[in-house]
């Protein structure tokens, strides 16, 4: 049960900041070009500015810190891998430590450190973007992002669908099993006890209701969905415009003062 | 089994932005081989209260207590105290998974180390208690059955592991009349033959009235009042206030008592309707009718 707990960490969580208010289409772009510039930084300077930005930008969206690092909890086994690999493998400058075959490098240490900014900055940057942004607006976002996409055929609007359809049922499925798994717990249930068959076995009761309750639901959703006269995207108009504001524009300029900043600093 | 709390809380999504407190600072007695009736509007914490009845939810803070058993925030270990408390679901038919009813009501009896055997005879029992007879049923596949049936199957499959202790997450919700009173009659039989301790949550006083011989009021994730039905009975207004509403009896005990001289009037303790029905025949062929 805690292990779903933790599913809820980069949800939206709504609330009231510059962050929050930003157009979806500004913040997807800033999240990829901002990923860019962090392939650029390469040196102390840099990655301190890249930091120090992404601190703020968690500071000006109201959301604690606390709560960001836990949104690092999936990827630590990656982060700690990374750290571990440079470590062993990097060699190079100074020597720290040696015995026998194995040694540590400034350049592991340097590499360790950099590579764990790297990728902590990019899920950092990333789970802003999930935190601060409704699923529907960040699939409006990427459907308008995109539209140029349908003239080669790309079914954008089918695709943006799918996409806000499957966000929206995550927190359905997520309670859905947990339900489930309560209940078959009450009954006895025991699901970390065993060998590997065994085990896989005990998931059998929760699985199938799952699937159950998910087709279920598929075919009630289509339904409800053709009930009302949904036709796919041909001519459909939008109840929510996207609409750019001051605050996005001012988005493009701390943008372009990060590029410049970290392509002038950098090594 | 004696169950008492003392002083329970729980916070979901504890440490995130999502933090809700469900229940707070609740304390409770249920006492041996009772039939507690606990009522509430929506979203007022019975379902949370409840989970913590078996072990599945773990106070955030306070003390559970049965026999020798104790949960707190730190206990590990609930199997125990899961054998001996069932709990059926809001909407348990969800929960089906095997490939016959019989399979599926044995799940429970088997996870918890019954002899095959032993499990078979217990859940061909638990069939034909929730009405469902076994030669009928045992074979065919839960998910062919109606919805009304397929939840006598998931409340057989906790009665299967012969608990002492049942509760019962609003069994009847979305039944027609005649199915709820087919599944709340088999269970009062049981309370009465095995002196079963039963806890019923309900969104129905009228449920609560003709079963409960204990009331728990919840509101905003606090009991707000408990106690026999009469005694909560009588106190309609807050009852209303809190947007529930006393059993169609009580009214009409209230509506008679009305126009009813002093030496007459019906005490509320008739609130079950049988004897509601009993008291006024003999009012009536008493001679002493209702004046105008
Ligand atoms: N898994 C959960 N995560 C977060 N909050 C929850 C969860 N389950 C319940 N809550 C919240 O806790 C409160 C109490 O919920 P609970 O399910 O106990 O109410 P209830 O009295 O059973 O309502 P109902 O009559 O609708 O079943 C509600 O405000 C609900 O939103
Ligand atoms: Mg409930």
């Amino acid at each position: 049960m805690s292990m779903l707990t933790n599913f809820a960490i980069g949800q939206y969580v709504p609330a009231e900041s510059y962050v929050h208010r930003l157009d979806p289409r500004s913040k997807l772009l800033f999240v990829i070009l901002f990923a860019f510039a962090v392939f650029m930084a390469n040196n102390p300077v840099t990655y301190g500015i890249l930091t120090i930005f992404v601190l703020s930008g968690v500071a000006a969206a109201r959301i604690s810190y606390g709560y960001m690092v836990k949104g690092l909890k999936p990827v630590w086994f990656l982060l700690l891998f990374t750290v571990v690999l440079h470590l062993l493998t990097t060699k190079g400058g100074e020597v720290y430590f040696e015995t026998g075959w194995f040694s540590i490098h400034e350049e592991g240490v340097r590499q360790a450190i950099y590579m764990t900014l790297r990728i902590g900055l990019l899920v950092l940057i990333s789970s802003l973007l999930t935190l601060t942004t409704s699923p529907i607006d960040l699939t409006d976002g990427l459907e308008r992002l995109l539209a140029p996409a349908k003239k080669i055929g790309v079914p954008v609007h089918e695709v943006a669908l799918m996409l806000s359809i499957a966000l929206r049922f995550i927190p359905t499925l997520m309670e859905e099993t947990d339900k489930i798994i309560k209940a078959q717990t009450a009954r006895g249930a025991d699901f970390e006890s065993g060998n590997m068959v065994r085990r896989a076995k005990a998931m059998l009761p929760i699985v199938i209701p799952l699937f159950v309750s998910a087709f279920r639901r598929a075919e009630e959703l289509a339904l409800a969905m053709e009930a009302r006269g949904y036709r796919g995207g041909e001519g459909r108009t939008r109840l929510r415009q996207l609409k750019f504001t001051w605050r996005d524009p001012a988005l493009a300029v701390i943008l372009l003062v990060i590029m410049g900043l970290v392509g002038w600093l950098r090594a | 089994m004696q169950i008492s709390l003392e002083n329970v809380t729980y916070v979901y999504g504890e440490g995130t932005p999502f933090e809700k407190e469900a229940i707070s600072n609740l304390s409770l007695t249920i006492p041996q081989g009772a039939y507690v009736g606990i009522i509430g509007q929506t979203g007022s914490g019975k379902s949370t209260l409840i989970q913590h009845l078996n072990g599945l939810l773990k106070p955030t803070s306070g003390t559970l207590r049965m026999g020798d058993l104790e949960i707190n925030r730190k206990t590990k270990q609930t199997r125990e105290w899961r054998r001996r408390v069932g709990l059926v679901f809001q909407y348990p038919e969800h929960q089906l998974f095997e490939e016959s009813v019989i399979k599926d009501v044995m799940y429970g009896p088997l996870n918890f180390d019954m002899p095959a055997d032993m499990a078979l005879l217990r859940a061909r029992e638990a069939l034909n208690i929730v009405g469902l007879p076994y030669d009928e049923f045992k074979d065919r596949s839960p998910f062919q059955l109606s919805g009304g049936q397929m939840r006598r199957v998931a409340i057989a499959g906790v009665l299967a592991m012969q608990p002492q202790v049942l509760v019962l997450d609003e069994p009847t919700a979305g039944l027609d009349p005649a199915g709820r009173k087919a599944i709340l009659e088999a269970i009062y039989g049981i309370h009465q033959e095995q002196k079963l301790t039963t806890i019923l949550v309900t969104h129905s006083m009228e449920e609560v009235a003709r079963y409960a011989d204990m009331l728990v009021v919840m509101a905003g994730g606090q009991i707000v009042m408990q106690g026999k039905p009469e005694d909560v009975f009588i106190q309609a207004e807050r009852l209303r206030s809190l947007a529930l509403d006393v059993p169609e009896t009580v009214s009409l005990i209230h509506k008679l008592n009305q126009r009813l001289p002093m030496d007459q009037q019906i005490p509320l303790t008739l609130y079950r309707e049988e004897e509601l029905e009993r008291h006024l025949l003999a009012m009536l062929t008493s001679g002493k009718g209702v004046r105008r």
